[in-house]
C-alpha cells in the first residue's frame, strides 16, 4: 500500500516520527524556520530561568507551551512554497511576541514574587483586558502594557495542547456549571475557582465579548481575581449606527477608569500611529484575501486565521506585526506571479462558524486528506473597516466599530442575516462549490439559527459538510469524530475518493 | 381552602396561547403585541389599541421541527415558542417585539422572520439592543430603541396612539393592576396565608398573558374573594421559600411546591411578580416615556446586568425578599441551556448560602415541569432540610 501521510505519525499520539519531506528546498526551510523557533524558546527560557520554571510548576497549563514546536508543526502540515513560509513567518513572529508577553506576565505575577515591591511596581503599569476585546485601546497608555487577560493561559494553550481545557472544564462543572455551556468561558470560569490566573495589574477592563457565556463568566472571574473592574458594553445591533453613540461612550468611560487606575493621562497622539498602523495591518490582510480569490490560493490554512485573530486582538497597532505581514504578502505575491499552486485542490470551501481550537490543524488535514482547500474563514474576518484617524471622536467611532465586528462577533451578532447573508456573498466571491458548515455544539447563538443554513445551502445547491465540534473540549467530539463527518459527506453526498487514504482514518485522541 | 373565585376560568385562559380574552381583544381592533422578555417595557406595549401578550406555549408536547430549526442545545421555552409559530399558533400576533438581550431568544423571532411563520399579512417585529448596566448613555441608548424600534413601528404600521399622554393612560391601567396585586403580595407575608402559591402563580401569569383591560376586573372579583375566603387551618406548610430563576410560566412548578407543602411567599423570576408588579409613579415634569424605560431599565433583575453594584443588587433582592416575606430559604430555578442562569444559578447558589446565610437550593429543569418525579424530590429534600434547620434552631427535637 502506497505510504500516506498518516504513516508519518505515531499510533495514538499523533506525534511525528520524523520531519515531513517537501522537497529539498521547503525541508530545509520548514528544518530552519524550527529551529529559528527553538531558538525563540530556548532565548526566552534563559532570560528568566528561575522564574519561567516556578510559572510551569505553579500553572497547569504552562505544560501546553512546551509541546508549542509540535502545534507549530501540525500546522505547518501538508504546506509547501509560499504558504509554507507565510505560515512559518506568521508563527514564528506569534512566538517571539508571546514569550515576551509571558515575561511581562510572570515578572510581575504576585503569585510567583509574593510580596515583591518590583512585581508590586511593575503591575501598576499592567492593564488587563477581557481577550476578546482588542488591545488598541491600550496603546493609548504607552509607559503601559496591555494585557489580553485570558488569551496566555487559556485561548492559546486551548489551541496548542487539545487536553489542556480538560481539567479547567471540569472544575468549573464541579463547582456546579452546566455541562452545556460554551467550553470557551467555562475554561475561563475554572482557571478562576483553581486560582490560576495569573496575579497582575493594577486594573481590568471587561466585556460582553463575544456572547452571553462570557458575560456571565466575568462574574466568577471578577470575584476571583479582584482587581477593580469596569465592564465595557459592545452593543450587538452593530449595524445600527444609532448604538454607535453609546459604543462610544462607553470605550470615554473605559478610557476614564484606566486614567484614574494607571495614574497616567490618555496618550491620543500613540492611539492615532496605532489605528494607522492597525489600518496598514488591516490593507495588508485585504491584499492576502485577494490573492486568495485566485485560481492559486496562497494563503490558506490554519496560520492563517489563527495569526488574524491574534493580530486582531493582541498585536493590533504593532510596528513589528505590520514588517511580519508586508514581509508574508511580499512572499505570496511572488508564488501567485509565478503562476505557480504547490498544492492539490479539488475542492475550493468556505469554512464556516468558529473553528475548533481542539483541532487547529483541520484544515491541513481537509487539504491532505481531500484536496478541500479552505479559501476563505468566517473567523478570518473581522475588523475589517479601516479606522478614520483624523480626530479624536472619529477614531474612538472606528474602535467603537472593531470590537463590534471582532473576533466572534462579527457574525454571530447583529442579527441572523449578518451571518446568513456573507456566507453566500463569500461564496460566490471567492468562487467556492462547497461549504464546511462548523456546529459547535455548545454555541447557542448559532446552533438556532441551524436549520436556516440548511435551507439557505439547499435552495441554493451548494454541498454543504456539517462538521461537529465542541470549540475546545474534546471530550466532547474528538477529533477523529470530526474528520468522520468530513469523511461520511466526501464519501456519500460527493461520492469521491480521499488524495490521501492513510489520513481517513487514524487515531490521535492522546495527541497534544 | 375553597377554590378561588375565577381560578378554573385563568386556568382555561392560560391553556391557548391566544386565549378567549385575547382573541376578543382582536376582534374589538386591538392590535397584539407578543413578547418574551422584561427588557421590554410591558406598559409601552399596552398604550393605545395595543394590547401585549407575554408569549408561552401551554401544552407543549414535541419540540422535533425546533430542534432541527435550533438544535436541541437550546432552551426549552425558546423552542416552544418557535415550534407554536411554526405550528400555527402564533398567527394571531400582530407585532413582535424582541430584544437582542439573549440570544437564543432573539434567534425565535429571526427565524419566524426568516421562514415566514406568521400568516398574518400585517405582522411586524423590532429587535432592541439594551446594555449591560445602568448609565445615563446606557438609559439613553435603551430609550432610543423602545422609541425607534417597537413604539414608531407600532404607530406607523398600526395607527397605535404612543403619546405622553397615552403612555400615561397606560401606565395608570397598569398601576391599577399592580394595586390588586400589592394587596394579594402583602398577604403572602402573613403566617398563614390565604393564598396558595400556585394561586399566586396563575393570576400573575393570566395577567402577563391577556390583554390588561380585560383580565382586570376578574382579578379585582379574586382580591375581594380572596379578604373573604378562610384560609387552611395553621401547619399546611413546612417551609416558605423564594423562587428565583428564568423564564417559568408553568404552574405546575408552584404545584410541585405545594405538594411538598413548601410555600413559596415571594416569587423573582421572569413572569413572576418582582419586578413586573409594581406600581409605576410618574412625575409631570419629563417625558412619561423617559421615566418608563428607567424604571424597566433601573428594576430589571436579570444576570445579564454585568456590572458589579448590579450583581450585589441582585443578590441583595433576594435577601430582602427573603426577610420581608418571612421565607426560610431560596430556590434558585434556571431553564435547562439558558446561559445567563447557569452561571447566575451556579454562583448565587453557594454566595445566598454561604455569604447571606440564606439556604438555597439549586435546580435546572425543563420548560415544562408537570409531573416531574425528580425536581419533586429534590424539593421534597429540600424542604425537609429546611424543616430539619427550623426545628433545631428551635431547640426542638426530631
Amino acid at each position: 500500500m502506497k505510504k500516506g501521510k498518516a504513516d508519518l505519525l505515531r499510533k495514538d499520539t499523533g506525534i511525528l516520527k520524523h520531519r515531513e519531506w517537501r522537497g529539498i528546498r521547503d525541508t530545509v526551510y520548514d528544518y530552519s524556520q524550527w529551529c529559528r523557533l527553538w531558538g525563540i524558546l530556548i532565548k526566552w527560557a534563559a532570560s528568566h530561568p528561575v522564574q519561567n520554571v516556578k510559572a510551569v510548576m505553579r500553572y497547569r497549563w504552562m505544560f501546553s507551551y512546551i509541546t508549542v514546536a509540535a502545534f507549530f508543526d501540525r500546522i505547518c502540515m501538508g504546506q509547501r512554497g509560499a504558504g509554507l513560509r507565510a505560515a512559518r513567518s506568521n508563527l514564528n513572529y506569534l512566538a517571539s511576541d508571546v514569550t515576551k508577553t509571558l515575561t511581562t506576565i510572570f515578572s510581575a505575577d504576585m503569585n510567583l514574587h509574593p510580596g515583591s515591591r518590583k512585581a508590586e511596581e511593575l503591575n501598576k503599569k499592567i492593564i488587563c483586558f477581557d481577550e476578546l476585546l482588542p488591545a488598541i485601546l491600550g496603546k493609548g497608555f504607552p509607559g503601559c502594557s496591555t494585557i489580553l487577560f485570558q488569551e496566555y493561559p487559556m485561548y492559546l494553550p486551548s489551541l496548542i495542547h487539545q487536553h489542556s481545557p480538560v481539567h479547567y472544564i471540569e472544575q468549573s462543572e464541579l463547582y456546579g456549571l452546566p455541562a452545556d455551556v460554551c467550553p470557551l468561558p467555562s475554561f475561563e470560569a475554572g482557571l478562576a475557582i483553581e486560582d490560576d490566573f495569573p496575579k497582575i495589574g493594577c486594573c481590568m477592563v471587561t466585556s460582553n465579548m463575544p456572547c452571553d457565556g462570557s458575560i456571565m463568566t466575568t462574574m466568577i472571574q471578577e470575584r476571583r481575581i479582584g482587581l477593580p473592574s469596569v465592564p465595557l458594553n459592545v452593543p450587538l445591533r452593530w449595524k445600527e449606527d444609532e448604538v454607535q453613540d453609546y459604543a462610544v461612550e462607553e470605550i470615554k468611560e473605559a478610557i476614564a477608569f484606566m486614567e484614574k487606575h494607571t495614574g497616567r493621562d490618555f496618550d491620543w497622539d500613540a492611539l492615532k500611529e496605532a489605528c494607522s498602523i492597525w489600518n496598514a495591518q488591516n490593507e495588508a490582510k485585504f491584499e492576502k484575501w485577494d490573492m486568495n480569490k485566485t485560481d492559486m490560493p496562497p494563503h490558506t490554512g490554519s496560520s492563517a486565521w489563527l495569526y488574524r485573530i491574534f493580530e486582531h486582538q493582541a498585536v493590533c497597532g504593532e510596528p513589528a506585526a505590520l514588517r511580519n505581514d508586508l514581509k508574508v504578502n511580499r512572499i505570496l505575491r511572488r508564488q501567485v506571479a509565478r503562476g505557480k499552486c504547490p498544492k492539490t485542490i479539488r475542492h475550493r470551501a468556505i469554512i464556516w462558524n468558529t473553528p475548533a481550537n481542539n483541532y487547529a490543524n483541520f484544515n491541513n488535514w481537509l487539504l491532505d486528506c481531500w484536496g478541500i482547500d479552505s479559501v476563505c474563514e468566517m473567523i478570518d474576518i473581522h475588523g475589517t473597516d479601516l479606522i478614520d484617524t483624523s480626530s479624536r471622536e472619529s477614531m474612538l467611532l472606528g474602535i467603537a466599530g472593531m470590537y463590534q465586528t471582532s473576533t466572534m462577533r462579527a457574525h454571530t451578532k447583529g442579527g441572523s442575516e449578518v451571518m446568513l447573508d456573507d456566507l453566500w456573498e463569500k461564496y460566490e466571491e471567492y468562487n467556492a462549490d462547497m461549504i464546511i458548515m462548523f456546529d459547535q455544539i455548545s454555541c447557542k447563538g448559532v446552533g438556532a439559527i441551524n436549520g436556516l443554513f440548511e435551507e439557505g445551502a439547499m435552495h441554493r445547491g451548494i454541498p454543504m459538510c456539517r462538521v461537529r465540534q465542541d470549540l475546545m473540549d474534546p471530550s466532547s467530539i474528538t477529533r477523529r469524530e470530526m474528520r468522520n463527518d468530513v469523511n461520511v459527506f466526501m464519501l456519500t453526498v460527493m461520492k469521491e475518493e480521499p488524495l490521501d487514504a492513510s489520513l481517513v482514518d487514524f487515531d490521535d485522541d492522546k495527541s497534544w | 381552602m375553597r377554590d378561588l373565585k375565577h381560578i378554573h376560568y385563568y386556568e382555561e385562559l392560560l391553556a391557548q396561547t391566544a386565549n378567549g380574552l385575547v382573541l376578543e381583544e382582536k376582534d374589538e381592533g386591538g392590535i397584539a403585541v407578543g413578547y418574551t422578555c422584561y427588557y421590554l417595557p410591558e406598559v409601552l406595549l399596552n398604550c393605545g389599541k395595543a394590547f401585549s401578550v407575554r408569549l408561552r406555549a401551554p401544552n407543549t408536547g414535541s419540540l422535533d421541527i425546533s430542534q432541527y430549526y435550533m438544535s436541541s442545545f437550546i432552551c426549552g421555552y425558546t423552542r416552544a415558542i418557535f415550534e407554536r409559530a411554526f405550528e400555527g399558533g402564533m398567527n394571531f400576533l400582530d407585532f413582535y417585539a424582541s430584544s437582542d438581550t439573549c440570544q437564543q431568544m432573539v434567534r425565535v423571532v429571526e427565524n419566524i422572520r426568516e421562514l415566514s411563520l406568521i400568516s398574518n399579512p400585517d405582522f411586524g417585529w423590532g429587535i432592541i439592543d439594551a446594555p449591560l448596566k445602568i448609565s445615563p448613555h446606557g438609559i439613553k441608548l435603551y430609550t432610543d430603541q423602545i422609541r425607534d424600534h417597537i413604539l414608531k413601528p407600532m404607530s406607523e404600521n398600526y395607527g397605535v396612539d404612543i403619546s405622553d399622554e397615552a403612555i400615561r393612560a397606560a401606565v395608570r391601567e397598569h398601576n391599577e393592576m399592580c394595586a390588586v396585586f400589592e394587596e394579594i403580595t402583602e398577604m403572602r407575608k402573613a403566617e398563614n396565608p390565604g393564598i396558595t402559591p400556585r394561586e399566586f402563580h396563575i393570576l400573575s401569569l393570566v395577567s402577563y398573558a391577556c390583554p390588561t383591560a380585560k383580565i382586570l376586573p376578574y382579578l379585582r372579583e379574586s382580591l375581594e374573594d380572596l379578604k373573604e375566603r378562610e384560609p387552611d387551618p395553621p401547619g399546611r406548610w413546612r417551609a416558605r421559600v423564594v423562587v428565583v430563576g428564568s423564564e417559568l410560566d408553568d404552574y405546575g412548578f408552584s404545584e410541585i411546591l405545594e405538594n411538598a407543602r413548601c410555600y413559596a411567599a415571594a416569587d423573582r423570576y421572569c413572569f413572576g411578580s418582582f419586578p413586573g408588579r409594581q406600581q409605576i409613579h410618574l412625575t409631570e415634569e419629563e417625558p412619561a416615556l423617559d421615566q418608563v424605560c428607567r424604571w424597566y431599565l433601573e428594576t430589571n433583575q436579570c444576570p445579564r446586568f454585568m456590572s458589579q453594584e448590579k450583581i450585589r443588587e441582585r443578590r441583595e433582592t433576594v435577601k430582602r425578599l427573603a426577610e420581608e416575606y418571612l421565607a426560610d430559604g431560596v430556590v434558585i430555578e434556571q431553564a435547562k441551556f439558558c446561559d445567563f442562569w447557569g452561571y447566575e444559578r451556579t454562583l448565587n447558589t453557594q454566595v445566598l448560602a454561604e455569604e447571606y446565610g440564606l439556604p438555597t437550593l439549586g435546580i435546572d429543569r425543563e420548560y415544562v415541569v408537570r409531573g416531574s418525579g425528580q425536581l419533586a424530590t429534590r424539593i421534597q429534600a429540600f424542604v425537609e432540610s429546611l424543616e430539619y434547620k427550623k426545628i433545631k434552631k428551635g431547640g426542638g427535637e426530631l
